[in-house]
């Protein structure tokens, strides 16, 4: 038999014992495909011209995705060396030579990273098109399906497999060919001597690392920076300390209280994982590390997506909007152009006025974090202009209230609003609180409808008021395309220059272009921290059931000795399922406990009245939790059925 | 105690079956020491898997204590190895992720024996098997002969009272293997255990009260101890061994 025969032969078989691993490096070259497809995509960068950073920004998160990766092919490498290291022994003591098996360890494995690169730029195909189908959605274009292979893409996967196949194989070659056939063949046994170490060390680190742990989530609990800093190293010094010191914690506990050693299933669940964690620890903290890594990066995503999306939901209600800041402003330059280009089936040119004092301002501020830029006092708005915003924006009518003034805010002042009593004074005219309302209106720029709330009063009551600004909203036949948005910026730009004393600025808002602007924005920075958050959690977990189906021959003797000692099934099947359970709770844990007040934290930093409804900071951090344990969990479940299948007698 | 009456055994399809084990009857008393010996493939391992219940029987019964264990469930299959039965293994058969004390605690602990009295007990076996000073160890920082005392440990410890023994000496070396048998003749003379033990060894059946031969699924022959000593039983074993047509090497 030659051996590239042989070398074939073993790959087969490696990539059936290894099922989980080789569809995470499918997935991966699928995933790298995928999203250099993107990159590449003369289709994908028309959508718009702010898409031209995409390519970098993919490269750059591709980088990042390549080195998860390559440390996954590595790690991956280098263990299925140990499991094997008998069997290459072996291959010497029969006559190869180191750099024989070298090779022939290099090519069986090269032709499962190519079978998987061959079958990830499949799959890759399919996720392409995934993708372009979400963002020709968010640009609000029809999609249509269209298989097309992209040569530069493929080629780009290429150039990443062969880096990290070849970084791996070469520290996997330099290993085999300084290793002695003795050392192949009784590798095994020095695992087996590694299983438990004891020492009064590793007890002192396991206390300090509970406490430190403790420690920091307080710390992280006060939201400063500096405590946050302090207790996310403390937390990091937890994680190290924790999984390497846990074997030792585990007997230490048992010699402690022996009565709970021989509770329940505790023995068998207990040493095993505490065998594994001996030797396995810091593994261990690193994926747990990563986890954390991924759930932050998660809740990045989603807080950067909630955030585009609340600013744009909030500034995109009207087709067509502009504002000038100031008294006596002229609109025709802007008037006479859209006149000229934009159909338009109904507008309002109105103004905002001013009170002179701030009281309800100052009631809010009492009440919640309110930030007032550019509104000196409380603003007003006329009914009739009011009325005709509504109907605009495509809002019920509401009837007006005689005395009363309405108040007209965002969803998370609604409830303070809601509470205030106080009459207000425009000149000789007195009204008392009337209706809230909270659909939104435009209510976040520092020339929009007030900055967060607005009081709306009768027409006759604006009289000798102070005016802030003028303004102008428009519902159009068809979405303002980007060329005429284009102009009548330049239009606000000319007529700003124009000024003496530059002062008084004027903002142009169009639907057609804040939903671009989300398209864009969740093109560049939410979509490359999904893409490395799908990555870091594949390579973390694929690394944990590597592990665990790598003991399929430990757990399978035990439960046939379980079995003959008089162990039923059931017991069987609820002592594996803990034994699992544990094994893949263990490293989730610390992790939720550190990115939980941290995103919440994140998601807290945006001006307020933005990140509500999907994207307030509880919704965040649970979608981000939620996405995370469902990619887990598949992976915990593959494990799971196939060691159930293969440890447990029938 | 136990009574297997009739008992057959075929493995394999319908055009190819093997019939392993053929109308075997025998008795086995309270506190009786006895020993299956047979070539390789006569049936030896199969028998004692069907006694202990691990492999289901084609044809006849086997009771103990008048129940027969083909009526059992599957739950109380499981029971009934956990009270009754106690293992020893050729391959001592430890967890290696748990230390000898905790490896014969498994037992009790299987058992649900109360938690804090499992230490006490696993110390009394230990005791009488001459293994306390290894408790704390684990079963790779221990001898083959250490491993299978603690298997004879772990196979009383729950007061099961009938132990099986699969070839337990096939993995020892002669030093160990007589310390390991003198054991389980105390267990059984002392400790009234009633032991049957699978062996092709001559000399470790001469430990036994009564030796059944085996050969092709069938019981060849029985041999009983008597009065006799110990090297006399022995010769009388290899005169059957002899006697049963095959070459003596293969059962010695």
């Amino acid at each position: 038999m030659t051996l590239s025969k042989l070398s074939l032969r073993n790959a087969k078989r490696q990539a059936g014992d290894y099922l989980v691993y080789f569809v995470t490096v499918v997935m991966a070259a699928g995933l790298l495909y995928s999203f250099n497809g993107l990159a590449f995509s003369q289709e994908v960068q028309e959508l718009s011209e702010k898409m031209d950073t995409l390519p970098i920004i993919i490269v750059l998160a591709s980088i990042a995705v390549v080195c998860v990766f390559g440390w996954l092919v590595s790690y991956a490498t280098g263990f299925m060396l140990s499991r094997r290291s008998r069997e290459l022994g072996t291959y010497i003591l029969i006559g190869l030579t180191n750099q024989q098996v070298a090779r022939l360890f290099f090519l069986e494995n090269l032709s499962v990273g190519g079978a998987a690169l061959a079958l990830g730029l499949v799959l890759g195909g399919f996720l392409y098109q995934f993708l372009r189908a979400i963002l020709f959605a968010m640009f609000g274009l029809p999609y249509h399906f269209s298989l097309a292979f992209s040569v530069p893409a493929a080629g780009l996967t290429l150039f990443y497999f062969a880096l990290i196949y070849l970084h791996a194989l070469r520290k996997s070659r330099k290993r085999i060919q300084r290793m002695k056939i003795y050392d192949l063949i009784y590798f095994e046994k020095q695992n087996e001597g590694m299983i438990i170490q004891k020492g009064n060390s590793r007890r002192l680190v396991f206390a300090v690392s509970l406490v430190l742990g403790m420690a920091g989530t307080v710390l992280l609990m006060f939201g400063e920076l500096m405590t946050g800093i302090i207790g996310s190293g403390c937390l990091i010094a937890a994680l190290f300390g924790y999984f390497l010191s846990f074997a030792s914690g585990v007997p230490a506990f048992f010699d402690k209280y022996p009565a709970q050693k021989y509770r329940g299933q505790n023995l068998l669940i207990f040493r095993t994982l505490s065998a594994k964690l001996s030797t396995m620890g810091i593994i261990m903290a690193i994926i747990s590390m990563i986890f954390t890594a991924t759930i932050i990066t998660e809740g990045s995503g989603l807080m950067f997506n909630g955030l585009f999306r609340g600013r744009s939901a909030e500034n995109a209600c009207f087709d067509l909007y502009f504002a000038i800041e100031g008294e006596d402003q002229d609109p025709s330059p802007y008037l006479d152009y859209i006149a000229e280009y934009i159909p338009v089936e109904q507008s309002v040119l109105y103004q905002v006025y001013l009170t002179d004092s701030p009281t309800v301002r100052d009631y809010i501020e009492s009440q919640t974090v309110y930030y007032y830029y550019n509104y000196e006092q409380d603003p007003i708005l006329r009914w009739s202009d009011y009325a005709a915003l509504r109907s605009i924006a495509g809002y019920p009518t509401v009837e007006p209230e005689p005395g009363r003034y309405l108040i007209h805010c965002m969803t998370y002042l609604e409830e303070p609003l809601r509470n205030y009593d106080q009459p207000i004074t425009l000149g000789s005219i007195t009204l008392s609180p009337g209706s809230v309302c909270t659909e939104r209106l435009s209510q976040s720029f520092g020339v929009a409808n007030g900055r967060g709330y607005i009081l709306v009063v009768p027409d006759e009551a604006v009289d000798g008021l102070a005016v802030h600004h003028l303004a102008y909203a428009a519902k159009t036949s068809q979405p303002v395309p980007a060329a005429q948005y284009d102009a009548l910026t330049d239009i606000a730009a000319t007529e700003y220059n124009k000024q003496e004393n530059p002062a008084n600025y004027a903002l142009v808002s169009t639907k057609a272009n804040e939903d671009a602007q989300v398209a864009v924005q969740t093109a560049i920075f939410v979509f490359p921290l999904f893409y490395l958050a799908l990555a870091l959690t594949m390579t973390a977990a694929t690394i944990l059931t590597i592990q665990q189906l790598s003991e399929t021959e430990r757990y399978r003797r035990q439960f046939v000795l379980l079995r003959k000692l008089g162990m039923a099934r059931k017991e069987m099947a609820q002592a594996l399922s803990r034994q699992f359970a544990v094994y893949y709770v263990m490293p989730a844990v610390p992790p939720v406990l550190i990115a939980a007040p941290i995103i919440f934290h994140l998601t807290r930093v945006p001006e307020p009245g933005v990140m509500v409804g999907m994207s307030s900071p509880l919704v965040i951090v649970a979608i981000s939790l939620g996405l995370f344990f469902l990619i887990y969990s598949i992976y915990i479940l593959l494990a799971y059925t196939s060691l159930k299948r293969n440890v447990l007698p029938q | 105690m136990l009574q297997v009456q009739n008992i057959e055994k075929y493995y394999g399809s319908k055009n190819n079956v093997t019939c392993a084990l053929n109308r075997v009857s025998f008795d086995v008393e309270a506190k009786e020491f006895l020993a299956i010996m047979g070539a390789s493939g006569s049936g030896k391992t199969t028998l004692l898997n069907c006694i202990s219940t691990i492999d289901s029987i084609s044809a006849g019964k086997i009771l103990l204590d008048g129940v027969n264990i083909a009526d059992l469930s599957e739950e109380e299959l499981a029971g009934f190895r956990r009270k009754r039965l106690g293992f020893v293994f050729q391959d001592f058969n430890l967890l290696d992720t748990l230390t000898i004390e905790e490896n014969i605690g498994l037992a009790l602990s299987l058992n649900h024996t109360n938690p804090k009295t499992v230490q006490n007990l696993v110390q009394d076996v230990a005791q009488k098997l001459g293994i306390t000073d290894i408790l704390s160890r684990f079963p790779y920082q221990v001898s083959g002969g250490q491993k299978q005392r603690a298997a004879c440990a772990r196979a009383m410890v729950a007061g099961q009272s009938l132990l099986l023994a699969d070839e337990p000496t096939g993995a020892l070396d002669s030093k160990a293997s007589k310390n390991l048998l003198e054991i389980m003749s105390a267990m059984n003379q002392d400790m009234g255990a009633t032991i049957i033990m699978v062996t092709h060894d001559a000399y470790s059946a001469s430990y036994a009260k009564r030796v059944l031969f085996l050969k092709d699924g069938r019981v060849f022959n029985e041999l009983l101890r008597g009065e006799r000593g110990r090297p006399v039983f022995y010769h009388e074993i290899l005169d059957v061994l002899a006697a049963l047509g095959g070459d003596v090497s293969d059962v010695i």
